[in-house]
């Protein structure tokens, strides 16, 4: 008999609800299967027969359980405040490696529905990200692991339990010599408590931390620099100049939504005489970070340390005192760079003393991170644009740890590893052999929440819980104390690590709630805990918790070796010169959507177009024209990667702008039991990274394997083809010529209207948008946003390679390139055609948000045959499903492109859990009907709600929509433009406002604020 | 008097060949367009053509089937190409209907009595190719169980339809235009319905074309009260062959897409609608009259007159070609140019240079008499007009949409083996109706071409043989 009590694959059993109390009052009929065994025995009863089948049939309804019985009470006393239909949210923390962000999750009738940052917390302001917004998904995934295993039997937590405590006895004997931990990097008050208290028990444990992509390099960097670890904390709302070394701090940093809103606060401008910050960068892959500079210098990674000796030298020339011996002396060995590019950047940040941050990427060499600590701080900018904070109740990722493990478990020391989150199987170096070593263990413990790759070789499986089902609590980057609350009992019986760990550290099976509070007792103090405990889940976060900046002290002796080392031109990762000659660079990333693989079974981010290459469902490897060229390989082929020994086959993209003689590949793909989404995705590059190189390395041979394998990308034009779509200028040309944006459309004039308005636009609330340009990074998280709160479905691969993907606001993205530069050859997919982009060298990218515009003359109404999409009189266009038959006219007459059409049912199918996920405000779309943004139509009806109640006008706070709520820059407003007072009025008047395709006059509601880029006067041009 | 008594295609005036060749009288007429239907069996090549053309039908309903469980996107479109084979098809099928009406209603007006020889095939052809174009529209719709929202029907929501929309138009022009048709042939039908009756042999027939010969006697009332309704229902008929293409150009020219908003669509679409569909009557005589023995009523004057219409409005339409370059370049809208440059040299160059081979230089081998007068070379250009003019539409309604205003949402059309399926299987339903009708129906307008005849003319008021008044 199957027993499974959280699948839900038997559709019987609804109809037995009601009996299931008896069943379960008259014993647990499990209990009298195991006495009962089915395979009747010998001299088995008539009446025992009947018994066992009556069990059966209550059991049958057994199947689809989901909660304990004892929770499904009907609201006859209704719970306190909860009202059916009124969203209630609540303060929660994101723990991410080391980052936490403080979120306020939106909950009907208690299912959380909807992140968003928490206006109080550091690291979120009130914004997010993708990966933020997705983790809603991933909380209703389907094909999260569902119950403990033992040896692929299925099992109880309190059978693990029992389990472990024997198995403790041998360990505690030994003082737990041949056990050991591998966890994920945490920065975690009661996780840290937990862990002393493990350590404690087991003074001859191992904990091993380990993360496949993390700042490990910068913390080793500090060390060499000043002894010990540091956090940094960047502020870049303070920085005027920002030089950026292969760090993608926009996107790819998991403190990107901080970043970007400080960046933001440095860009924003009104008018051509504010001022605005600069940003260089320096980088071998297009990084979003890289599209946002003033000044991008495209260089392989292993040559980062030789610019930032360069700019040392500069800098010193210019009269820094820079207190490493020798770094600024040394030759910089950097030919092709141009001279004048070091000098401005060191001319500005000399200039911009304690106003400038230099920042390189967690993949450089300690040396590199340690060298830029040197000169951040001789510029005066520790303490002030950066500051550094102890690594308090943090375990960070250590990769000799893991090394020594390894080594250990060869040995035979380790007979017992319990595995906390992570999935070292699938993403610990390849070289070390993780996996195989495995076997040799007697025991392999695992908490995680899915039964993948390395959950398929534990002994013992525990599910572990989404941050949302369970207690626990993070500190933020910068110190910030916050509570994990959760929104919902665990969806699939899964247990948090601060409970197992509860259980390992012989603190018996406490609930996650009992070990959190005991942790913050001692923080909060006995007197007035319940009252702070509560001031701290209401506000999620700990007022005032945050750690005192340190100035670390610089140790210029230890220093000047590893500086020495920074001219070899492959940096960390330098192998024997005479081998890399001729070979090519790898460069290894994070994916800024599925993280290090994690995330992989998402659909919202797998389907997310990347940032550059606006390719979704797959991983590539990318490179610059000309080492496509050199290697005789286009868009699409498949390529044969052979680096150390190792192979994998992945599919090009050509990425304009890439550096010359660098691969870049993405981590996090590949997965061979992520579930049914994230399996097969992509290639896996874990299997060819190494611990030793696990950022770049030289050394990487490519050949073409003849095959092609189709990818599938949602824009695959990416030249604005002259037209006027998004306009930019530099600072000066804006000073000089306020209305740039105005003198950029064929001037026809406004048109004359064909039909009467059907109302008076001049009346009422009228709604529109406007989206700045210039602010906006291009990151994505407004897509995942409203995909999260308009139910907006995700297709697959081979739809979206139809292009038919539903993303209600897209993210467009353009390559432009200075007037000086000439194209140098065609672009894919074009070829013998008239569409001729030209590639330039060194191009310059610019994003466009697109959501529906919203046009006061909107095109799509006037072909609707049956009158399905129309205007509301408060100027919204607005889609009538029920009276929509498809005929997709809308959407060939609409010049945005921005409607999209439900092909298929595309909701039918889905998982009964991920309809928890849905909005229940909005409709869910059915086959056959167009769909669109609605300007978050249900936001807006809440807010004027709102505003009625309370007897005044709508204000700017009362009606967000999602994109605009996540925007970590602020980028997009939305508001009454009938009302002065609003922001997007105030936007509206701007010089730099304009109108997209304003010429067909479809006088839309969403405008652009131009583009305008800082670039240093000596450079111009470049 | 024998064929080869005279020059068939004289292009004397005053030596012209009658309009029925062979030693007819009434009663030969009547036996030979009558012995079609009534022979116990038909031509072996009848017998082949039906099975082909009826399987294909068969793969058209078995796709839709598909089409109506999974949803649309069985088809290639996608954003932003929303509209693809279905509108094609639909554009195409309405303009090869066409040339019946024009030969049966605007050539009765203008008393071309060389109609009468191919009007009742060409409006059946009309018909059949209406069917398969008002099939498109319907099926092509996301939701294919409400197409009823379209129609102004009085209902609990007090809804209307959206009147500017031209897809609402669109209901209407095609719809007129079907019943029109639809009672003109069958009106004009009536006669020799009545002839079928009285020669029917077996009860069945005598039943089945009674019931469709409505009492018809002969009478001279009767024949007084048919001219007139005749008169008027071509009266009606004529502007429809004009309004209809124009009203369906206007789907793309009231749109605000570029390639699609142009101002010269209505003449263009009714001149490319006539020469498609002239081709497609040549295509479908050709054969027919060989099979059938239809060759003394359907004469080689017959198809030439076609040829010539063919290459006039062929140049019609390769005018209205470069006029819409001109125009694109004269408009001084750089999307506009960038539209027609990227139609003739862009990714759909391939389909582009199809279309303007088979429509502007294929038509204009017409103007040698000797490619004129071999029906069979004059077949194989008339079905490659019908390639190009397919192709026309395709190129019309999807490289405009493929690369519009924004760069950023272009992308690359290509059809699914649905699309290609539900293409094929759309003419297999034409050709097998048109089969059906050559079977089962006077194919030749026996009481019309009568009266073409110097026997129906006893006072010679015509001063020479077969000189048209």
């Amino acid at each position: 008999m199957n027993i499974k009590p959280g699948t839900e694959k038997n559709g019987q059993g609804r109809n037995y609800w009601r009996s299931l109390e008896h069943v379960q009052d008259n014993g647990d009929p499990r209990e009298f299967i195991s006495e009962n065994p089915s395979e009747l025995p010998e001299g088995f009863s008539r009446r025992g027969m009947l018994k066992l089948m009556a069990a059966s049939v209550s059991l049958a309804g057994l199947t689809a359980c989901r909660r304990p019985v004892e929770t499904i009470v009907p609201y006859v006393i209704p719970p306190e405040q909860v009202l059916p239909g009124v969203p209630r949210y609540y303060a929660t923390t994101m723990p991410l490696g080391l980052s936490a962000y403080g979120l306020i999750v939106e909950s009907h009738e208690g299912r959380p529905i909807k992140i968003e940052g928490n206006p109080r917390h550091p690291s979120t302001l009130g914004a997010s990200s993708a990966m933020i917004q997705a983790a809603i998904l991933g909380l209703y995934d389907p094909d999260r692991s569902q119950s403990v295993l033992h040896d692929g039997e299925e099992k109880t937590w309190a059978d693990f339990v029992e389990a472990w405590q024997s198995l403790e006895q041998t360990h505690l004997e030994d003082q737990g010599a041949g056990l050991a931990l591998l966890s994920e990097s945490f920065s975690s008050p009661t996780l840290a408590r937990l862990k002393s208290a493990f350590l404690l028990r087991f003074p001859r444990a191992r904990w091993v931390t380990y993360e496949p992509a993390s700042a490990e390099n910068v913390f080793d960097g500090l060390e060499l620099a000043a002894g010990q670890a540091y956090q940094p904390a960047y502020r870049f709302g303070r920085a005027n100049i920002i030089l950026s070394l292969d760090a993608d701090f926009l996107l790819s940093d998991t403190e990107n939504v901080a970043h970007a809103r400080g960046f933001a606060e440095g860009r924003s401008i009104q008018s051509g005489n504010d001022s605005m910050n600069r940003l260089y960068v320096a980088e071998s892959a297009f990084s979003l970070t890289g599209a946002n500079a003033d000044h991008r210098l495209r260089i392989q990674s292993g040559r980062i340390g030789g610019l930032l000796v360069a700019v040392a030298a500069e800098l010193e020339r210019l009269g820094l005192d820079i207190t490493i011996p020798g770094m600024a002396t040394r030759d910089s060995g950097l030919p092709d760079v141009d001279p004048k590019w070091i000098q401005a950047v060191a001319g500005d940040l000399l200039a911009n003393r304690g106003e400038g941050i230099i920042v390189a990427g967690d993949r450089q060499a300690p040396a590199v991170h340690a060298a830029v600590f040197a000169l951040n701080k001789a510029l005066g900018n520790v303490d002030s644009t950066i500051t550094y904070h102890d690594l308090k109740d943090a375990s960070i990722s250590r990769r000799k740890e893991l090394i020594d493990l390894v080594a250990a478990m060869e040995g035979g020391a380790v007979s017992t590893l319990i595995v906390l989150g992570g999935n070292p199987v699938y993403n610990a170096p390849i070289d070390l052999r993780f996996a195989e070593h495995l076997s040799k263990l007697n025991t392999i413990i695992r908490l995680g929440p899915y039964m993948d790759e390395t959950a398929g070789l534990a002994h013992w499986h525990v599910p572990e819980t989404h941050f949302l089902e369970a207690w626990g609590d993070a500190r933020a980057v910068g110190g910030t104390a916050s509570v994990i609350q959760p929104l919902i009992l665990p969806l699939f019986g899964a247990h948090s690590a601060v409970e197992m760990l509860g259980v390992l550290t012989g603190g018996g099976d406490l609930p996650g709630y009992d070990h959190v509070r005991a942790t913050w007792k001692e923080t909060l103090g006995q007197g007035d805990f319940e009252k702070r405990w509560r001031r701290v889940l209401h506000d999620g976060l700990l007022q005032g918790s945050e750690l005192p900046p340190v100035d670390p002290a610089l140790r210029p002796s230890a220093l000047s070796d590893a500086v020495m080392a920074l001219q070899e031109p492959a940096g960390a990762g330098a192998r024997d010169a005479a081998e890399a000659k001729g070979s090519l660079e790898i460069v290894f990333h994070r994916s800024p959507a599925v993280f290090d693989g994690r995330f992989a079974n998402n659909g919202w981010l797998q389907e997310l177009p990347d940032a550059i290459t606006k390719i979704t469902w797959d991983n590539v490897a990318v490179m610059s024209p000309k080492t496509a060229r050199e290697q005789g390989l286009r868009n699409e082929d498949v390529a044969r990667l052979r680096y150390r020994d190792r192979v994998v086959e992945l599919p090009v993209w050509v990425v304009p702008g890439h550096a010359d003689g660098t691969v870049s590949v993405t981590l996090g793909y590949g997965r061979r039991s992520a579930g049914r989404v994230g399996n097969d995705v992509g290639v896996d590059l874990y299997a060819i990274r190494t611990a030793e190189a696990p950022g770049f390395d030289n050394g990487l041979s490519l050949e073409p394997t003849g095959k092609t394998y189709p990818l599938a990308g949602t824009q695959d034009h990416g030249s604005m083809e002259g037209r006027p779509i998004v306009r930019e200028a530099s600072l000066e040309h804006y000073k000089e010529h306020p209305d740039f944006a105005q003198h950029a459309e064929a001037h026809f004039g406004p048109g004359e209207k064909l039909f009467k308005d059907p109302v008076n636009w001049g009346e009422g609330n009228q709604w529109g948008m406007t989206i700045d340009l210039s602010t906006c990074t291009g990151c994505n998280a407004c897509m995942v946003a409203c995909q999260s709160e308009n139910n907006v479905p995700i297709v697959g691969k081979a739809q979206v390679e139809e292009g038919r993907e539903m993303h209600w606001i897209r993210v467009d993205r353009y390559f432009t390139s200075p007037a000086s530069e000439e194209g140098t050859e065609s672009a894919h997919g074009s070829e013998g055609s008239l569409i001729r982009d030209p590639i330039p060298e060194e191009p310059q990218m610019v994003f466009q948000p697109l959501p529906c515009q919203h046009c006061e003359t909107a095109p799509c109404e006037q072909v609707c045959p049956t009158a399905a999409t129309l205007h509301d009189r408060e100027g919204l266009n607005v889609m009538v499903y029920n009276r929509c038959i498809g005929t997709r006219y809308c959407l060939n007459n609409c010049p945005y492109k921005v409607r999209r059409f439900n092909y298929f049912n595309l909701t039918k199918h889905l998982p009964e859990v991920m309809k928890l996920a849905q909005n229940p405000d909005v409709t869910v779309r059915s086959r056959g009907v167009m769909e669109k943004c609605t300007f978050c139509l249900q936001r807006i009806n809440a807010g004027k709600k709102k505003a009625k109640r309370e007897g005044r006008q709508v204000r700017d706070a009362d009606v967000q929509p999602a994109c605009q709520q996540t925007c970590p820059v602020g980028a997009i407003r939305f508001g009454n433009i009938n009302d002065p007072a609003s922001l997007v009025t105030q936007n509206k008047q701007n010089e730099r406002n304009y109108d997209l395709l304003g010429e067909i006059n479809t006088r839309p509601r969403v405008s652009y604020l131009a583009k305008v880029r800082n670039p240093h006067p000596d450079l111009a041009g470049a | 008097m024998s064929v080869e008594a005279f020059n068939v295609t004289s292009d004397d005036p005053t030596r012209r060949a009658p309009l029925v060749l062979g030693d007819h009288d009434f009663e030969s007429i009547t036996d030979t367009v009558c012995g079609v239907v009534e022979k116990p069996k038909p031509p072996v090549a009848w017998y082949i053509a039906f099975t082909i053309s009826s399987l294909f039908a068969l793969l058209f309903f078995v796709l839709l089937a598909y089409l109506f469980g999974v949803g649309i996107g069985v088809w290639g479109v996608q954003n932003p190409v929303g509209w693809g084979f279905a509108i094609v098809n639909f554009v195409f099928w309405v303009g090869i209907g066409h040339a019946g009406t024009l030969i049966s209603a605007i050539l009765f007006l203008f008393r071309q009595k060389w109609r009468t020889g191919i009007n009742r095939a060409a409006e059946a052809m009309t018909i059949f190719a209406v069917i398969c174009a008002l099939i498109f529209p319907a099926i092509h719709i996301g939701r294919w169980w409400m197409p009823y929202y379209m129609i102004p029907y009085p209902n609990q929501m007090g809804m209307w339809p959206n009147f500017r929309s031209p897809l609402l138009w669109d209901v209407f022009a095609v719809g007129t235009y079907f019943t029109v048709s639809l009672v003109f042939w069958y009106m004009g039908m009536i006669p020799d319905l009545a002839s079928l009756r009285d020669r029917a042999q077996t009860r069945t027939r005598q039943v089945i074309y009674g019931i469709l010969a409505v009492g018809w006697r002969g009478s001279q009332r009767h024949w007084h009260r048919y001219e007139r309704a005749y008169l008027l229902l071509a009266a009606l008929a004529t502007p429809l062959v004009l309004s209809v293409h124009s009203v369906v150009s206007m789907d793309f020219a009231v749109s605000i897409l570029p390639g699609w908003h142009t101002t010269i669509f209505p003449p263009y679409f009714v001149a490319g609608a006539i020469f498609s569909g002239f081709a497609m009557v040549a295509t479908l005589l050709i054969p027919a009259r060989q099979w059938f023995g239809l060759k003394d009523f359907i004469t080689l004057r017959h198809l030439e007159n076609m040829a010539k219409i063919i290459l006039a409005t062929g140049s019609i339409v390769g005018y209205a070609y470069s006029v819409e370059f001109f125009m694109a370049w004269y408009s001084g809208s750089a999307i506009e140019q960038f539209t027609f440059l990227n139609r003739s040299l862009g990714p759909y160059m391939w389909a582009y240079w199809i279309m303007v081979f088979c429509n502007v230089v294929v038509p204009q081998a017409f103007w040698i008499k000797r490619i004129r007068c071999n029906v069979w070379l004059m077949w194989c250009l008339c079905i490659l007009v019908n390639v190009g003019m397919w192709f026309e539409r395709f190129v019309i309604v999807v490289s405009s949409l493929a690369n519009d205003f924004l760069p950023s949402s272009w992308d690359y059309y290509t059809p699914t083996f649905v699309d290609l399926g539900m293409l094929a299987g759309s003419f297999g339903i034409f050709f097998s109706l048109f089969l059906l009708f050559c079977r089962y129906l006077p194919m030749i307008a026996i009481a019309e071409v009568k009266r073409t005849m110097p026997q129906a003319d006893p006072h010679y008021h015509s001063a020479a043989i077969g000189v048209e008044d």
